[in-house]
């Protein structure tokens, strides 16, 4: 394997990092998305470095193209799950989402 | 080096936007950050993903980002932890001083296969691809059906203006 993609995957780990910190510890729902938005970076970076890397960077291209289709498909929906819950708790911590707590 | 210098500016305003106390700077890191991995890509040779990621990415999910962070003026009770501003810097030291030991001799195991490039980019999106296009398809319109119901107005909201309307 080149260095260059061993580079690029180092980044893409701190990337994907980076992401799950934000998903573990933040409260804010919109910073929750942003998390998920970063992981989503890294992976579409994965896939490109990798194509690069092997010479085949027509399909990792399409692969990274459905990729971000489906990353937006998600956080649309997910803002508009945020709207509405913020609609009825009058706040985005996440901690307040206790409705469904036994 | 460009290279490396681009993926440095990706991860420095992707910290940027989780460590923001802002939401709105917070989204709008997450777009440079968006530009700086076009770049990357525009570098590789990937000018189709860059031009996905600056017009989509950067784009379209920053306004609906900002949308929403618009529609939801309450983030002021959210108390983010204090804490992260040294848990989160040894977190990611940690993780670089994992990432430095350990990537090389991991990766270093993957077989080194050589895939031979299949036709054109339009030929291997649109032929190559069968049933997973009518999945993203699928994708696309529930994508469609979030963004009506983010613009939808508040049932109770709407019927108390509607009723206030027809008093005068």
């Amino acid at each position: 394997m080149n260095n260059l993609w061993l580079v690029d995957m180092g980044f893409v780990a701190l990337l994907i990092g980076t992401g799950l910190y934000c998903l573990l510890t933040m409260r804010n729902t919109v910073k929750l998305l942003i998390g998920v938005e970063i992981i989503a970076k890294g992976v579409t970076l994965a896939l490109v470095a990798s194509g690069f890397a092997r010479d085949n960077l027509v399909v990792a291209q399409c692969l990274a193209i459905t990729v971000i289709v489906v990353d937006v498909a998600v956080i649309a929906t997910a803002l508009a799950l945020v709207i509405r819950i913020n609609r009825h708790t009058q706040s985005l911590d996440v901690r307040k989402l206790t409705k469904l707590k036994g | 080096m460009l290279h490396i210098i681009l993926l440095v500016g990706l991860v420095a305003f992707s910290v940027l936007a989780v460590l923001s106390r802002d939401l709105l700077k917070s989204a709008i890191s997450l777009a440079v950050a968006s530009i700086f991995l076009a770049l990357v890509f525009f570098g590789m040779g990937a000018a189709y993903v860059g031009v996905f990621e600056v017009s989509v990415v950067a784009g379209l999910i920053t306004v609906l980002f900002i949308t929403a962070i618009a529609l939801t003026r309450h983030d002021g009770d959210v108390a983010e932890s204090r804490r992260h501003w040294i848990v989160f810097p040894l977190f990611f030291l940690a993780l670089a001083v994992i990432d430095v030991l350990v990537m090389k001799r991991l990766l270093g195991q993957v077989p080194a296969i050589q895939g031979a490039e299949s036709g054109s980019f339009g030929q291997v999106l649109w032929n190559q691809r069968t049933f997973d296009l009518v999945g993203q398809v699928g994708v696309i319109f529930a994508g469609v059906l979030a963004v009506l119901a983010l613009f939808r107005p508040d049932e109770k909201t709407h019927g108390d203006a509607s009723r206030g309307g027809a008093h005068e």
